[in-house]
This record gives C-alpha cells, sequence and structure tokens, in this order.
C-alpha cells in the first residue's frame, strides 16, 4: 500500500514535470500595446523571468518616446515642428541618424524613397474613412518640391528646399522605434526576443534554441504564407500592397507611392527585407516596391547586408543572391 | 511544516494526489490545445459578433457597462480597454489556442477561441 | 440513576445548541471579515469559515456541520446586503457541493482521513460547485470550464491550511472538560435522542 512518503513524494515527481514541461507558458513573455497606432507585440524569453517584465515595459516606453519624437502626428514632435519651419533646422542625434538613413535610401534608390512625401500622404488620406482619388492638379500641388535634392543635411542642420515641404518619415520612424526597442530589451541583459510592429518586425536572439522562423505573408491569399525564413539578429519588413488601400472603380489604390507619379507604384504586389536594422529594411522595402522588380534587385545588390524577395505585380517571385541563406527547411 | 506532515493521513494525501493529478491533466490538456481558428463573441447562445483570428483588426463590443475594445492581430485577441473596475478582462492577456477565453463579466462580454488554425503553424511570427 | 443520565442528555443538548449558535457566529465573522479583504480576482477567498464547519462536523456531525455552512452563506450575505446577488448563488451552489463531500467523506472514512482531508475535499467541491453555478447563471457557455484547473490547484492549498486550522482548533478543544462526554455523546448524531435503555 502506498505510504503518504510515497504519495507525496509522486506529487513531487509530478510537479517537476509540470516546471520541466510547460516552459513555453513560464518562461516566454509575450506583452501588446498601442504604439505608433499599431498593435506592437513584444515576445521575450530567458532567465531574467523576473526582469523581463520591468525590460518589456521599458521597451514599450523607449517606444513611446520615439514615437513623441518622430510622428508626425503629434503636434510639437520634433518632425513636427521641422515640418512647420522654413528655415534651417537644428536636429537632435537621434533624428538626424534616422533622416541621414532615409535620405542616403533615397538618393542611392533614385528618389524611389522618400521622405518628403507628407502632403501627397495627407491629400490621398488612405487610412480616412472616405479616400478619393485626386485629380492631377492636385497631385502636382502635392509634389512640388519633393524629391532626394529637396532635403539638404549638413550635420545636424536640416534645410528644406521649399518651406512648404513637409517631412514623414513613415516607416522607417517605425523601425526606428523597433530598433531601439531591441537596444533597450538589450540592455536589460534579455537575449532572446521578437518585437513587432504589424508585420515590421526585429528577431533578437534564438527562440528555445533555434533562429525564428518568420512567415511571409502571400500578397493575394490571407490564410497563406509565401515561405518561411529562418533569422536570428535580423530585421524582417514587408511592404505589401495588400495592407492599406481603398478600391474604386475596379482599381485598386495602396498606401505605397510612386514619388514619380504621386500615383500607387504598380511594379510589385509586396517585398520583403531582410537586414541589420529595422529602418533600414523598411526604407529599402520600400523603395525597392517603387522600383519594381529589376530596379528594386539592383538597389539590393548595393546594400550586401541586406536581402529581398519581390513579388512582382504578376505574382512571379525573385529574390537577392543571399536570400536562399535565410530560406527555412520546408 | 514537519507538524502539518505528520497530521496528516494517508487518506488526506490520497485525497490530494487525486485532486491534484485533475488539475495537472486539465492544465496540460490546456497548453496543448491547437492554436485557434477564430473568436466568437457571445453571451449564451446569442452571439454578437465573430471573427478570423488571422485578420487583424480592431472592434468595439458593446455592453451594459460600456464599450470594450477587443483586439486581434497576429493569430491572437486581446482585451485593450473596458470600463469594468478591476480590469481583470485586460490582466487576462492575450489568447490564442481552441478552448481559451476572455470574459469582462461586469460589461457581460465574453470571447472564446474556437476551430482549428488550418496552416500557420510552421512560424513563429507573420511578416506583412 | 435514570434520572442524573436524563438531565445529562439535556444538559449536553442545551451545550450543544449554544456551542452551535457560537460556531455559527464564529463563521458568519470569519466569512464576513474575508470577504472584505482584497483578493487578486473576486470571489477567490481562503475560505476559512469553511474550518469551522469542519469542526462541526467532528464535534457535532452532518447537521451541525450543514447548519454552520448554510447559516454562514444564508446571513453572510445577507449581511454584507448580498442575498440573492449572483456572488451568493456561486457561493451557495459551491457550499452545497462542499458540504454534501465533507459529510459524506467523514461518514465513509471516519478514520482514514482527517480534517485536512476532509477540508480540501470541501475547497475542491467549492471550487466546482461554484463554476457549476457561474456556467448556468453568468457564463452560459462551457468556456468558463478553462479556468477549472487553476482553480483547482488553489483549492487544494486553501483546503490544506484551512483542513490544518480546523486539526488544531480540534485538538484544542477536545482538551476542554465540556467536550470529554462527547465520544459518547456522538452517537447522538441523527436524532439527538438517545434512547433510554
Amino acid at each position: 500500500m502506498l505510504s503518504r512518503a510515497r504519495i507525496l513524494g509522486l506529487i513531487a515527481i509530478l510537479l517537476l514535470l509540470a516546471w520541466w514541461r510547460l516552459p513555453s507558458t513560464q518562461d516566454e513573455l509575450r506583452r501588446s500595446r498601442l504604439v505608433m497606432g499599431t498593435v506592437v507585440e513584444i515576445v521575450a524569453s530567458g532567465d531574467a523571468t523576473q526582469g523581463l517584465d520591468v525590460a518589456v515595459s521599458a521597451a514599450f516606453d523607449e517606444m513611446e518616446r520615439v514615437e513623441r519624437l518622430l510622428s508626425r502626428y503629434i503636434a510639437d514632435s520634433e518632425l513636427s515642428r521641422l515640418s512647420q519651419q522654413a528655415g534651417p533646422f537644428t536636429l537632435s542625434d537621434e533624428a538626424a541618424a534616422v533622416i541621414a538613413l532615409g535620405l542616403d535610401v533615397a538618393k542611392r534608390s533614385d528618389g524611389a524613397f522618400d521622405l518628403t512625401l507628407g502632403r501627397l500622404n495627407d491629400l490621398w488620406a488612405i487610412d480616412s474613412a472616405s479616400p478619393k482619388l485626386p485629380t492631377p492638379a492636385q497631385l502636382a500641388e502635392a509634389m512640388r518640391g519633393i524629391g532626394p535634392e529637396a532635403l539638404l543635411l549638413n550635420g545636424q542642420t536640416l534645410k528644406k528646399r521649399s518651406a512648404a515641404l513637409e517631412l514623414d518619415l513613415g516607416g522607417i520612424a517605425k523601425g526606428y522605434a523597433v530598433d531601439r526597442a531591441i537596444a533597450v530589451l538589450k540592455q536589460h541583459g534579455v537575449a532572446s526576443a521578437a518585437v513587432n510592429a504589424g508585420g515590421d518586425m526585429y528577431l533578437l536572439g534564438e527562440l528555445h534554441g533555434r533562429s525564428w522562423r518568420i512567415g511571409i505573408q502571400h500578397p493575394r491569399q490571407t490564410n497563406a504564407s509565401l515561405e518561411t525564413v529562418q533569422v536570428s539578429n535580423r530585421a524582417v519588413v514587408t511592404s505589401g500592397d495588400y495592407e492599406r488601400f481603398f478600391e474604386q472603380e475596379g482599381q485598386r489604390y495602396h498606401h505605397l507611392f510612386d514619388p514619380k507619379s504621386g500615383l500607387p507604384a504598380r511594379g510589385c504586389r509586396s517585398v520583403t527585407v531582410i537586414a541589420d536594422s529595422v529602418a533600414l529594411a523598411d526604407a529599402l522595402a520600400t523603395a525597392v516596391f517603387v522600383l519594381g522588380p529589376r530596379a528594386g534587385a539592383e538597389l539590393l545588390h548595393n546594400y550586401p547586408d541586406a536581402e529581398g524577395l519581390i513579388v512582382a505585380a504578376d505574382g512571379t517571385l525573385s529574390s537577392s543572391a543571399g536570400w536562399v541563406n535565410y530560406q527555412a527547411a520546408p | 511544516m514537519k507538524k502539518l506532515w505528520r497530521d496528516m493521513s494517508r487518506g488526506d494525501c490520497s485525497v490530494i494526489l487525486v485532486l491534484f493529478l485533475i488539475a495537472l491533466i486539465g492544465l496540460f490538456w490546456q497548453a496543448n490545445a491547437p492554436t485557434g481558428a477564430r473568436l466568437i463573441v457571445g453571451d449564451g447562445d446569442q452571439v454578437s459578433f465573430t471573427a478570423e483570428l488571422h485578420q487583424e483588426q480592431t472592434v468595439d463590443l458593446e455592453g451594459p457597462l460600456g464599450v470594450t475594445r477587443l483586439n486581434i492581430s497576429d493569430g491572437a485577441a486581446r482585451i485593450l480597454a473596458s470600463p469594468c473596475p478591476r480590469k481583470i478582462c485586460i490582466s487576462m492577456g492575450s489568447v490564442q489556442r481552441s478552448g481559451e477565453l476572455l470574459a469582462c463579466v461586469p460589461n457581460r462580454i465574453l470571447v472564446r477561441i474556437e476551430g482549428v488554425a488550418e496552416e500557420g503553424v510552421d512560424y513563429d511570427l507573420l511578416s506583412r | 440513576m435514570t434520572c442524573s443520565a436524563a438531565k445529562e442528555q439535556q444538559l449536553e443538548q442545551a451545550r450543544r445548541h449554544v456551542f452551535l449558535a457560537l460556531l455559527i457566529a464564529v463563521a458568519i465573522s470569519i466569512h464576513t471579515v474575508e470577504s472584505l479583504l482584497p483578493t487578486p480576482l473576486p470571489w477567490l477567498r481562503l475560505g476559512l469559515a469553511n474550518s469551522v464547519a469542519v469542526v462541526a462536523l467532528y464535534l457535532y456531525g452532518p447537521r451541525a456541520a450543514w447548519s454552520v455552512n448554510l447559516a454562514r452563506v444564508g446571513l453572510g450575505a445577507l449581511l454584507l446586503g448580498r442575498l440573492f446577488s449572483p456572488g451568493f448563488w456561486l457561493a451557495l451552489a459551491g457550499c452545497l457541493v462542499a458540504t454534501s463531500l465533507m459529510v459524506g467523506l467523514h461518514r465513509r472514512f471516519p478514520d482514514w482521513l482527517t480534517p485536512i482531508g476532509v477540508s480540501v475535499a470541501g475547497a475542491a467541491g467549492h471550487a466546482f460547485g461554484q463554476l457549476l453555478a457561474a456556467r448556468l447563471l453568468l457564463v452560459s457557455h462551457d468556456a468558463i470550464w478553462q479556468v477549472l484547473p487553476a482553480l483547482l490547484m488553489f483549492s487544494l492549498g486553501a483546503g490544506i491550511v484551512t483542513g490544518w486550522v480546523a486539526l488544531r482548533v480540534l485538538r484544542e478543544i477536545r482538551r476542554h472538560p465540556l467536550f470529554r462526554q462527547l465520544s459518547k455523546a456522538e452517537a447522538d448524531d441523527q436524532t439527538g435522542e438517545q434512547a433510554l435503555q
């Protein structure tokens, strides 16, 4: 017959089993917060179980701080003040770094990526309740003075060629926020985490001893993925024509505009870029999308540390040379 | 603690063991439930809202106390805001497995996850 | 001889009434104080008042245990202004299941279980009963059973604690001369009147 000791011994063994068998519910922390108009989810795991909560909160706070700095929808953010100011503007270190990155991609992509599309975005108002197709005259007005030459950055001083220019850092501000969140997590000693801002993400370290597996949304089938990549310590950003759009008279108008025409770029359905920072990945993904498959591939070639997957307008896939290194075994 | 040990009988330990096993099995079962495919919001048999978990959206659910804001993204659902006094529903975090639920009892909102996700368990996160 | 025996019986009866009333009062007080304490989740409590029922069960038998627990739920709710509120029905359901379990187990296994085991069963029964009532009244869907495993784990701990309290109280009480009669009077369980034979 089972003695008391044996029975309690059994309970102890079961407790141990439970502790071993339920690791995912114990040492992994998932938190979400609404930042920059997107639900940002941070998944962090590791030994610092008590510290994880603190680290993740700090990461979110940092993202909110970046939002207050770079969002054009916050009246007194540095970016808004910059847009309103006519003359030269002295930027903070961070804003200067982000703008420098954006301008670099803008120049190398021959203007496909553009930081000065503020008025154009306002005109289209894709996210509003009733967006409408702008007239050619409206488009011309909104595009006056834009382009990579429109901004002159000298150290930390920024000059706008035209006073009416409005900056919109768009995705690279969000990307920078994610990069900063990761930096904060690292400062807190977190070794494995994912910061996902609505599909633009950075994967830190490994997940349970293996690389993070990231699926890439199929641009035309909601429930399907194109393929899966395995990454560690990389940013993954996808720009697609299915994310934000409206339809009028059977035509779809999405949010990735070609700065040369002011109309949505038609060369691709989606572009995914893997790079070392989310800010860069986002800028490249947007630029490649606008450039189209061939010119986009050339641009990627100039960034040896970045790899990309392009889904052309007709659905054909093409990828950069090193992309295959990220592809997951099926 | 030693006193407690001496006072417990074999029978006590058996009862405790049985109940413990039941609870443990229940916990395992929940942890291993498949990832759900959709969520259903309803009060009893009355379904007021359903959504597929893979479609990102934020929706406001009406209840007697006011509006409970529900968010779906990355295949999981979570409550962002609710008019209840103790915000227990928000602290329930995110749910995604079949059978899991979120509830704001004061505002009479019950969200449950059903079905089995067709695929997508192949990756950890989705880049869109 | 019979005279004094009969008087003993009457005295014992009177004593039981008085102590039962005291026990009920103690149970209600504990219940009230407990419900005023802050808890992470509503209606998640230690259930210390159940120890009083366990004590009553071992001292005076099933009917006493029922009296204590039913009074605790009913009068407790009355005092706190929660009579017939949803919380009341949950507590009542939990109490019914818990007390039935405790009484049943004590009758079947009087020696195999100590008050601790009985208390644990009571706590588990309470949890189950409350969930059942919640399922029927508040949340008309089986999804509510999701919380059972976690709640059950919690009840195990709570039951051990309250059971141990009951055990120690019983030990102390039984030392008192007033309660030494009990081994003979325990046969009075159901009828309360020893046949004068």
